[in-house]
């Protein structure tokens, strides 16, 4: 019971400094401190895809920018379009992308699910180069409205002020966190786990194994529009970078740097880039030379992760092992030549 | 050959020179994924890399030749290292960290080049015994793209002769198709990696220095070769030679006629492509790997 | 009354045919025991009345309906229960984890977002006297492949059962296993199977005859012979298929 109180304790520090923070740190900090949750939550629902399901994409950007895209428009072409409806485009728009695509995804075998995806996304990039008319192109769409967060009768609260914005972001990416945290806590999330580990075996339990593959497939890809359309909004201005390859990596490299077995793993390894960022940008522009580097050493000497390390430092070893009862990536569909999946026919 | 066929052909030449180079980068991208298993996403940045090495020995010495033999064996030796020192390490671990290890890599060497040679576009002449126009039928097409057509050949025939007809080329088609059994045969595997390693990124090199003059020299030419080498190994298939050939080719003509003709389409048609045979045949057209 | 039936079965990959007209008959309760050399075509059987494939040819029913066809996950739910030759857990997952994917999938918890999984208590208790009928409780909270390769086993077989099937399928449940283990997984497969109906695919002679109410002999992908251990151990075409293989 004290660890309870502890927990509770704790997260009641942290929320107080979440709201703290802008007063503490100032504007520029703020929006750096924005950046780094829009990724939290966009290298999370990856996340949820790779770390938790097992499904390896190469190609997510395509449902960040999705959402962006989604509600960039929203708010450019539709009048006086409220806050939250635009956030909802956001939404629906990566989801919708993503129950598109399922069908031809959630039955095909691992390496084929990634390539596809890179080629889809890869196409996605492509279009919102080429159709100028829609996308804005190269150089994007930008100077939409923000509207404010508006209650009828009780508030209306300006969002293009970077404050006013914190809360609103902190607010929807740190709820979308938590329901995501609350997903892999569900019978839905133990059968997403045993998927990862054995998606035969999961059949023969008695479960839909293409259905539950396009179910967390859709969430996935909606929580990382719900982080597109934020960044849409935070930055007034989406253009198909965010589509783009780099976009793509993004997610893979935090989820891998803050460790892929564990559900707040892939926050660190947005914070731990957005710090490099910040850090690296005032001395050199080579900040991806920094990042190259850190992916090196990180990969050759803490492969589980910043939170192997964590896990290292409480002194409990197994958490790398068992990645708090999640198991860890080894990487499941890339065992070596000579492992084979254990329903193999036989006799 | 009146002036339009003398076009076509004309473009055929620079989209075949283009589908050349490409088949040569991802030639040895197959090979390296073939054998290892390793998606080498640092492998175009090694193409890229040769070709600043070969700028810089043009800078020292003056001598192209001099360049298209140094710099891909020093950027070979450079890929040698990254596999003995990182790659083999990890490998136990997993695609995932090879891959993002790779990316690490990528980043690497992306700025390093920036960080040795600035930003700028380095131009890089093509060398007077290749320079100028040769005529055939009656119209003139650039002596170099044809050399470049003619290199690649030679390599290509080369590479198949030791593939195809010799001991060596034996074992190393064997551990393609079955890593482990050739271990288990007494072979050093851990040797062969290395080798076919450096060979894979040789090829890369070869590519690289052959394309600097065209392109010059500059830190996108990653970027650039980048998506097209791995889409004619994903679409020809992982650890086919053959298909890497046939799809590198398809698709240099593609972009060069498609360029001219049909300019915006011409990369949607590559990944709707793409896009359409994975769907149908998950491991790409003459693929075997998963 | 046969609660599993195959008529006419033929299956082949590729025009490599591999069944031929199998018709199998498995009494409501009994134990029936699949023998034959490797390569006989039992797996596939299996693979075949489990949904894993679709038959060239012929029915598969199942209490009394078709369900030629039908994939894995359809069988499991109307009753049905496989083990795998070669250990198919969720190796990753703890002991407990692993069994209560079948008590979940046995009430019908799928698509449930709503709960800490963690806190259904009624899950958690059927999971934990599962884990106490096999004598894995003590080993609950470790990931299955920490476990003994008998135990990873035990653990295996208990899968096809966690879900309370009527039928249920073990594949060479006790392949790979010492004497010891063997006898203590008869032993197991005899109390987990009381009541309900079990065919097994063996090569182990002893396990066979210990359990086995009826026996089918496949060889080269036909049935042989189909009869009380009995009759079976004195069938000359078994004796010749089997050739001193059949040690009662």
């Amino acid at each position: 019971m004290m660890n309870r109180t502890i927990k509770r304790i704790a997260w009641g520090v942290m929320l107080l400094a979440l709201v703290l923070y802008p007063w503490l740190f100032g504007i520029y900090y703020t929006n750096v401190f924005v950046t780094f949750a829009i990724f939290a939550l966009y290298a999370v629902s990856y996340n949820l895809l790779l770390g938790f399901t097992g499904l390896f994409s190469f190609g997510h950007a395509m449902f960040f920018g999705a959402g962006a895209y989604a509600t960039a428009l929203a708010l450019t072409h539709i009048e006086g379009c409220p806050l939250l409806v635009a956030l909802l485009f956001g939404f629906f728009g990566s989801v919708v992308l993503a129950l598109l695509l399922s069908p031809i995804v959630a039955r095909l075998a691992h390496s084929a699910f990634a390539m596809l995806h890179l080629a889809f996304g890869m196409l996605m990039y492509t279009l919102a180069l080429k159709l100028r008319g829609i996308t804005g192109g190269e150089d994007g769409i930008g100077g939409f409205p923000i509207p404010p967060f508006h209650i009828p009768g009780v508030v209306s609260v300006d969002m293009t002020d970077p404050l006013n914005f914190y809360y609103f972001a902190i607010a929807v990416l740190g709820g979308s966190l938590w329901l995501a945290w609350y997903l892999t806590k569900t019978p839905f999330g133990q059968i997403i786990v045993s998927v990862r580990d054995n998606d035969k075996r999961v059949d023969y339990m008695g479960f839909k194994v293409p259905q539950t593959k396009a179910v967390i497939y859709a969430l996935s890809c909606g929580f990382a529009g719900i982080a597109g359309s934020v960044y849409a909004m935070f930055q007034d201005l989406i253009s198909a970078a965010a589509l783009g390859i780099g976009h793509s990596f993004a997610p893979i490299v935090m989820t891998m740097v803050g460790g892929v077995a564990s559900f707040a793993g892939p926050i660190w390894g947005a914070a731990i880039f957005a710090m490099i960022e910040e850090l690296t940008s005032r001395y050199t522009e080579r900040v991806l030379l920094v990042e190259g580097l850190v992916l090196i050493i990180v990969v050759m000497f803490f492969p589980g992760g910043f939170m192997y390390l964590v896990g290292l430092i409480k002194g409990k070893w197994l958490g790398f092992i068992r990645g708090k009862g999640f198991g860890v990536i080894t990487g499941q569909w890339f065992t070596k030549r000579s492992g084979k999946k254990a329903t193999e026919d036989d006799s | 050959m009146d002036a339009t066929t003398a076009m076509y052909v004309a473009q055929g030449i620079h989209g075949l020179a283009y589908g050349m180079i490409l088949f040569l980068v991802a030639s040895g991208l197959t090979l390296i994924f073939g054998m290892m298993g390793i998606l080498n996403i640092a492998h175009t940045a090694f193409f890229m890399l040769s070709a600043y090495f070969c700028y810089q020995v043009v800078v020292w010495t003056g001598s192209f030749w001099l360049a298209l033999l140094v710099a891909p064996i020093a950027t070979a030796l450079v890929g040698v290292l990254v596999e003995r020192f990182l790659l083999r390490k990890i490998h136990a671990l997993g695609l995932l960290y090879e891959l993002t290890l790779t990316v690490g890599v990528m980043f690497v060497i992306m700025e390093a080049v920036k960080v040795f040679w600035g930003t700028e576009n380095l131009p890089l002449l093509v060398p007077p015994l290749l320079q100028g126009l040769v005529d055939i039928g009656g119209m003139e097409y650039p002596l170099y793209r044809l050399f470049i057509i003619g290199l690649s050949f030679l390599i290509l025939g080369f590479l198949a002769f030791i593939l195809y007809k010799t001991r060596l080329g034996m074992i190393v088609r064997a551990a393609v198709a079955d890593p482990d059994m050739v271990n288990a045969l007494g072979i050093n595997v851990p040797f062969l990696f290395m080798f076919v390693f450096g060979v894979g990124t040789w090829l890369a090199g070869v590519a690289g220095v052959a394309i600097a003059p065209i392109l010059t020299v500059f830190p996108g030419l990653a970027d650039q070769m980048g998506m097209d080498a791995f889409i004619v190994v994903i679409v020809g298939g992982f650890g086919s030679l053959g298909g890497a050939f046939m799809v590198a080719v398809i698709s240099g003509l593609l972009s060069s006629y498609g360029v001219q003709f049909v300019s915006q389409l011409a990369p949607v048609l590559m990944f709707m492509f793409m896009a359409v045979v994975l769907a149908i045949k998950p491991t790409g057209f003459f693929g075997e790997r998963e | 009354m046969n609660i599993l039936e195959t008529k006419g079965l033929y299956h082949d990959f590729n025009r490599l045919e591999v069944l031929f007209d199998v018709n199998l008959q498995v009494k409501k309760g009994e134990r029936h025991a699949i023998i034959g050399p490797n390569g006989a075509g039992k797996t596939t059987l299996f693979n075949v009345i489990t949904g894993t494939y679709k038959p060239s040819r012929g029915t598969v029913f199942f209490k009394g309906k078709e369900v030629t066809g039908a994939k894995p996950h359809h069988m499991v739910r109307l009753g049905m229960g496989r083990s795998f030759q070669i250990t198919s857990t969720f190796s990753r997952l703890t002991a407990f984890q692993n069994i209560r994917m079948g008590v979940l999938s046995r009430r019908g918890i799928r698509f449930n977002f709503f709960h800490k999984v963690d806190t259904m208590g009624d899950v958690t208790q059927e999971t934990d006297e599962i884990l106490k009928r096999i004598n894995l409780h003590g080993e609950r909270d470790m990931p299955a492949n920490t476990l003994s390769y008998g135990k990873h086993r035990s653990l295996e077989i208990s899968m096809a059962l966690a879900t309370d099937p009527d039928v249920v399928m073990l594949d060479e449940p006790t392949a790979g296993m010492s004497k010891d283990e063997t006898r203590y997984a008869i032993e197991l497969i005899r109390r987990l199977t009381e009541g309900k109906t079990a065919v097994i695919i063996e090569h182990d002679m002893d396990v066979v005859f210990s359990l086995a109410d009826r026996i089918t002999v496949l060889h080269l992908g036909e049935i042989l012979a189909s009869g009380p251990p009995d009759k079976i151990r004195e069938n000359k075409a078994v004796k010749d298929a089997y050739l001193g293989e059949m040690e009662g």
